[in-house]
């Protein structure tokens, strides 16, 4: 993936996109999975509505948000509530797809976001990571999950520092409905070079799709157990400039996607206040 | 329990803070990274309270200054970090390094807090939900019960009901008996507030008591659930409140880089916290026209009626 006129992050978040349906009710995490949200609500899906754990649900997205209870989270929202009501509507099954982020991802779809151990454990571990948040109860009750996170080295492994959600758990046949789960578990990863998905006979993450320029063999290098592929092994298309700006035009500033570079390329507030506003829509 | 309801609940935040957080105490927050309490969190770091226990579901730069400033013993909670920005610099080195101190950690997931929440302001002893079944959370959490429900035998999980010394929740507006209106999503504020045994209301404005009559159905939190009303304008900032003012991503952005350093967050504290005798000090520091433009931004996009 040289000299694209894309990022990794924008590639990420417009395969994402794609995941979601027109009319969905989704439950999206903060970050590249709410930029893919906003992305599809302006291109393809504009009738998807999103909630918030806060208890903001279907707002009409102006703008970006930077934490689940940011404000903007409850622009123009359908409706304002509490966040065990929220939760509760998601144990009632009424919301379809979620979408979350983690450090680690197992060959069944289990997430780690609590710790990475290292040579130690649980209570003195490498890395403390921010816990669940809602990952586990996204992961444990809503329809179908989508799995947003770079394809890195220790990042796909045999098996996770810290079980945080639930995936297929052990894999083995109805393990899910077994532990008493409502949801039906992760349905797609996606990460900067492939997209992923599960095989319904034996719960295993295959490779279903790869982008364009990726090897295969560097990805399999990349993923901690033999990895199996997709007998019709596809090639996703190159983002449309159609796509890209959508993408785009959802992280104005640049804030999510670009990260710190993109934060120090900003002149100040005002010039944030002025993009975000200008490109809102409102 | 009537000797609570009266007019004259209106205090400053350092007397409230004095009055009802102890060292030692559990407590909670309102908001859900947003209409955060960053001014009483200010105050509690000021007046030096130590070894908190804290039971919430999620939390930014309230958790990582107060663990930073060494003024928590254990966390009871589901998240840690520091939204689309990144990890938390101090919580990180505390659970990592112990610096200053090593806080307790006992993960729940969000919906698994809010049970608890629920069953503290039913006055229950716990609550049942579907959610953190089959993962390592119930193994490192012993006090999680998985029981097969005695109604149909499905497996699910128990939580213990949440009961804080003090809730501090901040609002929009309330009055001096402590009707507390909010505008915007709602958290588990209507839980914490009812579960705890004190609740410190902190609001941008102090309205009368016919103002609040006027709109009813806003109040999340009537009055004989509040013991202290503290106005503080600008109370969650950099955090947002919902019709006031945005988000501040830029000053967050700045404390998060300084915050990776032991010493800079230390001078981040002098400056900010220390070095400021009330909130309306810290306010000049950041800049009262930055907290204008931050409102107005606001406003463009959600103005509270009336």
């Amino acid at each position: 993936m040289g000299n694209q006129k894309y990022t990794a992050s924008e590639l990420m978040a417009i395969m994402t996109a794609k995941e979601f349906r027109d009319w969905e009710v989704a439950f999206v995490g903060i970050g590249i999975p709410l930029v893919a949200g906003i992305t599809a609500k302006r291109f393809h899906a504009p009738n998807l509505n999103i909630v918030y754990e806060s208890g903001c649900i279907g707002p009409q997205k102006y703008r970006v948000d930077f934490n689940v209870g940011d404000s903007s989270a409850a622009d123009g929202a359908l409706c304002l509530t509490s966040e065990w009501r929220v939760f509760s509507d998601m144990q009632c099954g009424y919301y379809n797809v979620g979408v979350l982020g983690a450090a680690q991802v197992d060959k069944y779809g289990n997430l780690n976001t609590t710790a990475i151990f290292g040579d130690q454990d649980y209570h003195s571990p490498k890395v403390r990571l921010p816990g669940s948040g809602g990952g586990n109860d996204i992961g444990s009750n809503i329809g179908r999950v989508v799995v947003m996170l770079r394809l890195e080295p220790l990042r796909f492994v045999e098996k996770v520092d810290y079980l945080t959600t639930p995936g297929f758990l052990d894999g083995s046949p109805n393990a899910r409905k077994k532990a008493g789960l409502l949801g039906s578990g992760p349905a797609a990863v996606v990460t900067d070079k492939a997209l992923f998905r599960f095989d319904t006979s034996t719960n295993e993450m295959y490779l279903d799709t790869i982008y364009p320029g990726v090897d295969v063999q560097d990805i399999k290098s990349l993923v901690g157990w033999e990895l199996k592929i997709a007998p019709d092994l596809k090639v996703a298309p190159e983002p449309t400039d159609e796509e890209l700006a959508a993408v785009r035009a959802s992280d104005p500033a640049n804030l999510i996607m670009g990260g710190v570079a993109a934060r120090k390329r900003l002149s100040g507030l005002d010039e944030y206040i002025e993009i975000t506003i200008k490109n809102s829509g409102k | 329990m009537n000797g609570n309801n009266n007019a004259n609940k209106q205090m400053t935040l350092k007397d409230a803070i004095g009055k009802f957080v102890k060292d030692d105490c559990s407590i909670t927050f309102g908001g859900f990274i947003g209409r955060d309490c960053v001014a009483a969190v200010h105050e509690i770091i000021r007046q030096g309270i130590k070894n908190l226990t804290v039971i919430d579901d999620s939390k930014t730069d309230m958790m990582d200054l107060l663990v930073g400033a060494g003024a928590v013993k254990r966390w009871e909670g589901a998240y840690l970090g520091y939204g689309a920005i990144g990890l938390a610099p101090n919580i990180r080195r505390s659970v990592e390094k112990g610096i200053p101190a090593k806080i307790e950690m006992e993960d729940w997931s969000n919906a698994g807090i809010s049970m608890r929440y629920l069953a503290g302001s039913l006055n229950i002893p716990f609550m049942a939900t579907k959610s953190m079944l089959g993962t390592d959370i119930v193994k490192y959490n012993q006090r999680i019960k998985i029981i097969n429900d005695p109604y149909e035998g499905e497996p699910v999980a128990l939580v213990p009901a949440a009961h804080p010394d003090v809730a501090i929740i901040h609002v929009q507006r309330a009055d001096a008996m402590g009707n507390a209106q909010v505008w915007g999503f709602t958290g588990n504020d209507e839980n914490k507030a009812r579960a705890a045994k004190h609740t410190i209301i902190t609001c941008e404005e102090i309205v009368s008591t016919d103002e609040i009559r006027r709109q009813g159905n806003m109040t999340l939190i009537p009055f004989y659930c509040a013991d202290a009303v503290v106005q503080v304008p600008y109370g969650c900032h950099p955090q947002s409140c919902y019709g006031y003012y945005a988000y501040d991503v830029l000053f967050c952005g700045d404390y998060h880089e300084s915050a990776k350093d032991r010493d800079q967050f230390l001078r981040w504290l002098d400056r900010y916290v220390f070095g400021s005798a009330d909130h309306a000090d810290y306010c000049a520091k950041v800049g009262w026209s930055r907290l204008q433009n931050l409102m107005t931004m606001e406003r463009h996009f959600n103005r509270i009626p009336g």
